[in-house]
């Protein structure tokens, strides 16, 4: 195992909707010997709501500054932290004029490329690595899971760090830890409508029941995720879907890190599992 | 009938000064991005093949006032799979931009409440230096609605189901241990200035 120590980037569903992902992300890690030293004073990376890049830019400069003033890789587990802080590294490293404008804001803003930005599930899989999380792996999670990745883990190509059409890393996850992957590639990578559910709410509850629908009919018993907006969409808003398209799901949909948490023999209560909106309670007992 | 007469011949120069518009004119209309859309399969109307070619055009108010600029979800499947890299996320965000500044200057109204909500959102970041749900719909509903009384009972209608969850699963306020008020009073930042010096900047790169 290369990594020992990362700074870590909660980023703001962390603190209320998707405390559940923040709390077993923090678990999972501490289980794995893997030191999280929490970017101080952290501040949010813009979203998807920031669409002028040179607002992405200064906001998560001032973020990959305060991770690389610790020397620490700066490890984020929502898809959208994790894409703004990817092109901002990206950008500030090929374009030194930008580089210095930026640094011209407010000396806290000097980033100078020598830390990466990643996603837990990038962490997860390929630096702590299978055979490493393998060792520590004391239950089976006999569970039926829909590998749902969303949109930044494989898109778009300069931030993205798995496949684009069919990507790998969680079903990896999913197969080491003793669960089975339901049939679910026409789906693992398409958007969860998340971006819409304020302005376009009927759009983007067509999108989600679209997800949770086919996970359903593959025979999941969950769908597996690696994003806080994924959650926000198909967990907590799953029973307004229900209400607005007069519909029934039931789906529970459950955190990568409380899943493979379970596997390394971590309390349920720990990882959160009570947080979820859609009852979790009787998978628990498929964990043995 | 596209009246030549009428068509801006500066416009395609003008996304391609925005960030993420530089790539517009390596585009040679192959409609992979329309194809592969989540968007178009559920609102055919929707062809970001055709905002492109419109905007090379230069058919600036058509584009600009096309609603279905709002509903993209920047989801970053065209990007991926365009094969001449024009980057239609960005691209699109370049004249959703443009659209918002012909707005600003009085030159067109949006219909969709998609820039209301972007801004709403920032405002809090700006402000707490991390996003504030609550102050965000305090300041989008509203604004949506056009009264302060039909924005809250807007936002009671969207939000009074999902704010009992995430109050009974204890994601906000005192349930579950995680501090008293958590998510009901926004998370603050220690150094608000930097934000302040941050959007001033940003603000200032727009014009």
């Amino acid at each position: 195992m290369s990594v020992t120590k990362l700074a870590y980037y909660p980023g703001c569903p962390s603190e209320a909707t998707a405390l559940e992902q923040h709390i077993s992300t923090e678990a999972v890690f501490e289980k794995l010997g893997v030191e999280l030293v929490e970017v101080e004073d952290w501040n949010c990376c813009g979203a998807a709501e920031a669409e002028n890049p040179m607002l992405v830019y200064a906001l998560n400069a001032r973020n990959l500054a305060i991770a690389e003033r610790a020397s620490l890789d700066i490890m984020t587990p929502c898809s959208i932290c994790y894409y703004n802080l990817a092109r901002t590294a990206n950008a500030l490293k090929e374009d030194e004029k930008l580089n210095a404008e930026i640094k011209g804001i407010d000396s806290s803003l000097e980033y100078n490329g020598t830390i990466t930005a990643k996603h837990v599930l990038d962490v997860l899989v390929n630096d702590v690595g299978l055979d490493e999380l393998k060792s520590k792996i004391v239950k089976k999670v006999n569970i039926k899971i829909a590998p749902y990745y969303g949109c930044y883990i494989s898109r778009p190509p300069g931030t993205a760090y798995d496949d684009p059409d069919d990507p790998v890393s969680m079903d990896q996850l999913i197969k080491l830890i003793g669960g089975e992957v339901v049939p679910f590639s026409q789906m693992k990578t398409l958007c969860c409508g998340g971006p819409l559910m304020m302005t376009r709410a009927d759009i983007a509850y067509d999108m989600a029941r679209n997800i949770l629908d086919t996970a359903k009919s593959a025979g999941a018993d969950c769908v597996a995720l690696a994003c806080p907006l994924c959650g926000m969409m198909l967990d907590a808003k799953q029973a307004d879907i229900e209400k607005a398209l007069n519909i029934k799901i039931e789906m529970p949909v459950i955190y990568i890190t409380q899943l493979l948490g379970l596997a390394l023999g971590i309390d349920a209560k720990e990882l959160g599992l009570e947080k979820n909106v859609v009852d979790t309670k009787e998978l628990l007992g498929k964990v043995v | 009938m596209i009246k030549t007469w009428e068509l801006d011949p500066g416009f395609k120069d003008e996304i391609m000064k925005e960030p993420g518009g530089e790539h517009l004119t390596s585009c040679y209309q192959c409609s992979t991005c329309t194809i592969g859309c989540p968007i178009t399969e559920l609102v055919p109307s929707y062809n970001p093949r055709k905002i492109i070619q419109m905007s090379l055009l230069g058919m600036r108010e058509e584009v600009l006032s096309n609603p279905d600029l709002w509903i993209c979800l920047i989801c970053q499947t065209c990007t991926a799979r365009c094969p001449q890299d024009v980057g239609i996320s960005d691209l699109l965000s370049a004249i959703r931009r443009i659209a918002e500044k012909d707005e600003e200057a009085g030159k067109l109204k949006i219909e969709s409440p998609r820039p209301l909500f972007d801004t709403a959102f920032l405002h809090t970041v700006e402000k707490y230096g991390r996003l504030y749900d609550i102050g965000l719909a305090m300041e989008y509903y509203p604004k949506r609605e056009g009264s302060f009384i039909a924005g809250q009972k807007a936002m009671m209608k969207d939000y009074k189901d999902f704010g009992m969850r995430m109050f009974f699963k204890g994601k906000m306020g005192p349930l579950g241990g995680h501090g008293l008020l958590k998510g009901v009073l926004p998370s603050k930042i220690k150094n608000k200035d930097v934000m302040k010096k941050i959007f001033k900047w940003a603000e200032e790169k727009e014009k």
